[in-house]
């Protein structure tokens, strides 16, 4: 096992993707967490959304912006996946290490291991980068007592689980292209529109589950945005690591069953 | 002389077609054997159930008594090239090997050993997508090679080589033959076979149409005779 984690570190440091992805990330977070307490104290937005950059809930919601690169980790799972049978790598894989289950498993962990990283160094930077911005806004409330350990803690939950829901759909559709594409459908289109229009069954889902374990009340129904109504933070990252242990056990599972191209 | 290979009554099918059926046949050590067929005979998916990366839907394919999922770190044991894919284009070929290497626990210092073998030193460098085929294929020679294994398994091996490198490959296994090791080589270049290989195994449509020496294969004739006659009949 030892043997094949270094050989799953050296592919994850080598493919320059993968940097790609966390600059992305970085870029996408920071950009998120910097131009929104600009955005709020817009002449009129302040009014329209219900919130001023003077109230708690709208620092929150600043900070909260900081896991926007979580889609990242989602594809950066799929990239170690699916990427090894787009390039045949899957078949050099195979052979040294023809015991798939343990070649899944090491694989999962080095998921687990990039997606937090990902998502932790990504969402740091931006909250430095966003508590930089609000220095420069006198009237700037302060945020929540546990906000920053919450927002760390669901980047490194929601990157983890991401990752190894990542691997799962790579196992599954094998074509890298079709395999990204319907992950970002699913995570910008389906995902918030469940929320927005059935948040019973949206809260359920992976966006309403990192965002709930940031423990933030933001109530927006102008932007069909509420929540006060999401899961406790404890239950979210239960069913958040639930959805990882199904999703790592169907991708083994598959494996394990399919012929190798 | 010990059995290293065998085949019993393997059967792969995909749907209602059979690619290999009820193949029967041993690959003897120490020896090359050819492994010949026309396109679609069922010689890559053979070889693939092999090496365990398709499973049979009957029979076996055996590695010195073991299915090759069951051996412990088998690029000890067995080095294989399927095709001259299997590596990533972004990165370079040693650090392709690299990754190989790791996930087998082989020290980094035997990757420059066998660049050095496939003379390839001076490209390791350079990203695998600038190769061209020929490259790739002493590059996949490099990977099978890395653990010292007893035998090697090859999918067309001389695709892509020029006429340099198709003598450089015959110089290469007949010096892995005579240490000792067992080759097991499909190709379709009939008459570089002959002149490579020891023992034939012959199959079309996915059974076994001719074993044994090359002398008792192909008798005063050529190998090419002996070869078009056997699958033309059937």
């Amino acid at each position: 096992m030892a043997s094949l984690l270094k050989s799953e570190w050296r592919k994850f440091v080598y493919v320059r993707a993968n940097w790609g992805l966390l600059l992305a990330a970085t870029f996408i977070s920071t950009l998120s967490v910097i131009v929104t307490p600009f955005i709020l104290e817009a002449d009129g937005a302040g009014e329209l959304l219900g919130l001023g950059i003077d109230q708690q809930p709208a620092v929150d919601a600043t900070y909260a912006n900081g896991i926007s690169g979580y889609v990242f980790a989602i594809v950066l799972g799929i990239l170690m996946m699916a990427g090894e049978f787009r390039h045949g790598t899957a078949v050099a894989t195979f052979l040294t290490a023809p015991k798939r289950g343990i070649v899944l498993t090491a694989k999962l962990m080095m998921a687990i291991v990039g997606g937090m990283l990902l998502m932790v160094i990504s969402t740091g930077i931006s909250l430095i980068g966003g508590y930089f911005v609000l220095l420069g806004f006198e009237d700037a409330a302060q945020p929540s007592e546990n906000l920053f350990v919450n927002t760390m803690l669901a980047a490194a939950v929601g990157g983890a689980v991401l990752a190894v829901i990542g691997i799962a759909i790579g196992t599954l559709v094998r074509n890298q292209m079709l395999a990204i594409v319907g992950a970002l459908v699913y995570l910008f289109i389906i995902d918030p529109l469940l929320l927005a229009l059935w948040p019973d069954t949206g809260k359920w889902l992976p966006s309403g589950l990192i965002t709930a374990m940031l423990s933030i009340d933001i109530s927006a129904p102008q932007l069909g945005f509420d929540t006060t109504d999401y899961l406790p933070a404890i239950t979210a990252t239960l069913v958040l690591l639930g959805y990882g242990v199904v999703f790592a056990a169907v991708a083994i599972a598959t494996s394990l069953r399919r012929d190798i191209d | 002389m010990t059995v290293e290979i065998c085949f019993e009554s393997l059967v792969k099918q995909y749907g209602k077609q059979a690619a290999v059926d009820q193949l029967t046949a041993n690959v003897q050590s120490g020896r090359i054997t050819g492994f010949l067929g026309p396109n679609g005979a069922g010689k890559s998916t053979t070889l693939r159930c092999l090496v365990g990366l398709a499973s049979p839907t009957s029979g076996s394919a055996k590695i010195q008594g073991k299915n090759y999922r069951e051996i412990d770190n088998p690029l000890g044991l067995v080095g294989t090239v399927l095709d001259s894919r299997g590596f990533h284009p972004a990165l370079s070929g040693k650090k392709n090997l690299k990754v190989v290497a790791a996930a087998a626990g082989i020290s980094d210092s035997r990757i420059d050993e066998v660049l050095e073998l496939v003379e390839l030193t001076e490209a390791a460098k350079k990203r695998v997508k600038n190769y061209s085929l020929g490259m790739k294929q002493r590059l996949s020679l490099a990977a099978a090679i890395l653990g010292d294994p007893q035998i090697l398994i090859l999918d067309e091996p001389a695709n892509g080589l020029d006429p340099a490198g198709i003598a450089w490959l015959r110089k290469f296994l007949r010096n892995l033959a005579d240490r000792g090791r067992t080759i097991l080589v499909s190709s379709h270049q009939l008459a570089e076979m002959q002149n490579t290989v020891d023992d034939v195994l012959i199959i079309n449509r996915g059974k076994l149409i001719a074993s044994g020496s090359m002398r008792e294969v192909i008798g005063d004739g050529t190998l090419e005779e002996a070869f078009l006659k056997l699958t033309e009949v059937r």
